[in-house]
């Protein structure tokens, strides 16, 4: 079934902005409410992995720091597709892919167990949770999709894509 | 010690509202919790904790949150962790998690939070 866009946005991932598109997708004209409850939830949390963690970001009044990305929302009849991606080292990268390829390949009661542990091992303050892709694996219910795009020797491209199924 | 009272605006609803009092000995965090620097946020709810639990015997806390973003829940477990220490030098802790039952993710949630603070949270299904 094709996809068509719904959201589409590319530049800094302020919290007045991500939480206006999450307003929007809570308000979305259709049916599927645990799906759109869902996706909210996962857009919230992948679009703050951007906001905390891209390499490309913005200083406000040289205190806070804004992190530069992409998101793309897609729909057909039968699921959500919810994109996000964002400068990393490589480096991270590489540490990224390893955390995408542990988290597809584990069980919904593995991820519980691994999540539990990484919350209570997590240094917490300005590191958070770090639980957020466990999270929206849990919450889909489908494995995630992610890509690396070398951009020099030092960056790449990240990409993650989740989808929700509507019913 | 004074009461922490956080009110909620249309315009910034990443921001939960706050009613920690410490006449009733009753803390409340109500709404969505989404917020940049989630840290700073919950940072003096935590000392209020600490300091009230150092000079009382008796709390109550109220989690009437509708989402939560994986960040808050690493500070409330923080909460619950220090309600718990609290619990075993003798105080008593009532701890109320109030869910939209067309949440089904929610209960898990609350699941887990009793498992890794080790401590009883009462589920209330909201009216």
């Amino acid at each position: 079934m094709p996809y068509k866009t719904i959201l589409s946005y590319k530049g800094p991932f302020y919290i007045e902005l991500i939480s206006v598109f999450g307003t929007n997708i809570r308000n979305l004209n259709d049916s599927f409410v645990n799906a759109r409850k869902k996706l909210f939830k996962i857009f919230i949390e992948l679009s703050q992995n951007v906001s905390n963690y891209s390499e490309d970001y913005h200083m406000v009044n040289n205190i806070q720091r804004i992190g530069i990305g992409e998101l793309c929302i897609r729909e057909n009849s039968e699921h959500y597709l919810f994109s996000t991606k964002n400068q990393v080292k490589t480096n991270d990268a590489k540490i990224l892919t390893d955390r995408c390829k542990l988290i597809n390949s584990s069980e919904y009661n593995q991820l519980r167990k691994l999540k539990r542990e990484q919350r209570l091992n997590s240094l917490g303050e300005k590191f958070g949770a770090r639980i957020g892709l466990i999270q929206a694996v849990m919450l889909s219910k489908n494995k995630i999709d992610y890509e690396d795009e070398v951009i020099d020797d030092k960056f790449s491209y990240f990409t993650i894509t989740v989808k929700i199924d509507k019913i | 010690m004074e009461n922490i009272v956080l009110t909620t605006s249309p315009e910034t609803p990443y921001f939960p509202e706050v009613n920690f009092d410490v006449q009733s000995g009753t803390c409340e965090i109500k709404g969505e919790s989404y917020m940049e620097e989630t840290y700073k946020f919950y940072l003096p709810l935590i000392t209020w904790i600490k300091e009230y639990c150092d000079s009382n015997n008796e709390i109550v806390f109220n989690i009437k949150l509708i989402y939560l973003n994986t960040s808050t829940t690493k500070c409330l477990l923080d909460m619950l962790e220090l309600l718990k220490k609290f619990e075993e030098k003798g105080g008593k802790v009532q701890v109320n998690w109030y869910y939209d039952k067309s949440d089904p993710d929610m209960v898990d949630e609350v699941e887990d939070f009793e498992a890794e603070a080790g401590i009883k949270i009462n589920l209330i299904e909201k009216e």
